[in-house]
């Protein structure tokens, strides 16, 4: 990923995958405990803290993209902000529908968990198309 | 939004990544301002004019806009 950043915003590119990486070592730490928690006859309130700790390297990650995109030129925050919206709008607007699918068309569930990666997914191709409109 | 910034720039035998660094952007963002695909700030607009060293209005127009004097 760092190969195809301007050579401007490589500094700010590794810092963000050095923070990127970081939290996703901490994330997969945590989920792992997690999933090992939960096959353990642990009180109910120590899986509830175990479930909502993924959270907090998540946020990490969050942190890491704002620093990221604050740490850009103008017309690269200008390309984030789109993919950002596009995404946004593809998981919003798709699961709202998914779900009146699931509903009413009797289209199996989809859990929730689901809906983070769906989103990273859209940012990711959404990234790819508005690169390509500016080029 | 126009602007004159590719014939400024080969006036002055700057390449796309010159200009970038003395306006602290990306070459992309150069290219984008360019091709006219991204209308710069006026931070960054007045930043370009002080790199090439002429007014603003001699670097950009805004040819689809039309002024209309108070009668």
């Amino acid at each position: 990923m760092i190969e195809s950043v301007p050579d401007k915003l490589k500094p700010v590119a590794q810092r963000y995958a050095r923070e990127m990486i970081i939290a996703g070592v901490l994330y997969s730490v945590v989920v792992f405990a997690g999933a090992y928690a939960t096959r353990m006859d642990l009180p109910h309130w120590v899986i509830v803290i175990a479930a909502i700790a993924p959270l907090l390297p998540a946020l990490l990650m969050l942190r890491a993209y704002i620093t990221f995109v604050n740490g850009v030129d103008e017309f690269q925050r200008r390309i984030q902000s789109e993919a950002v919206m596009v995404a946004a709008g593809v998981t919003g607007f798709g699961t709202f529908t998914y779900g009146f699918l699931e509903e009413w068309a009797g289209f199996p569930h989809l859990p929730l968990i689901w809906v983070l990666p769906i989103l990273i997914g859209s940012w990711g191709v959404a990234l790819c198309i508005v690169r390509l409109r500016y080029k | 939004m126009r602007n004159r910034l590719k014939v400024l720039r080969a006036e002055r035998n700057w390449s796309q990544a010159d200009l970038a660094d003395k306006l602290d952007v990306s070459r992309q963002s150069v290219n984008a301002i360019e091709t006219g695909k991204y209308d710069p700030s006026l931070p960054l607009a007045f930043k370009i004019a002080t790199v090439f060293g002429l007014p603003i209005e001699q670097i950009f127009s805004a040819d689809d806009i039309v002024v209309q004097a108070a009668e």
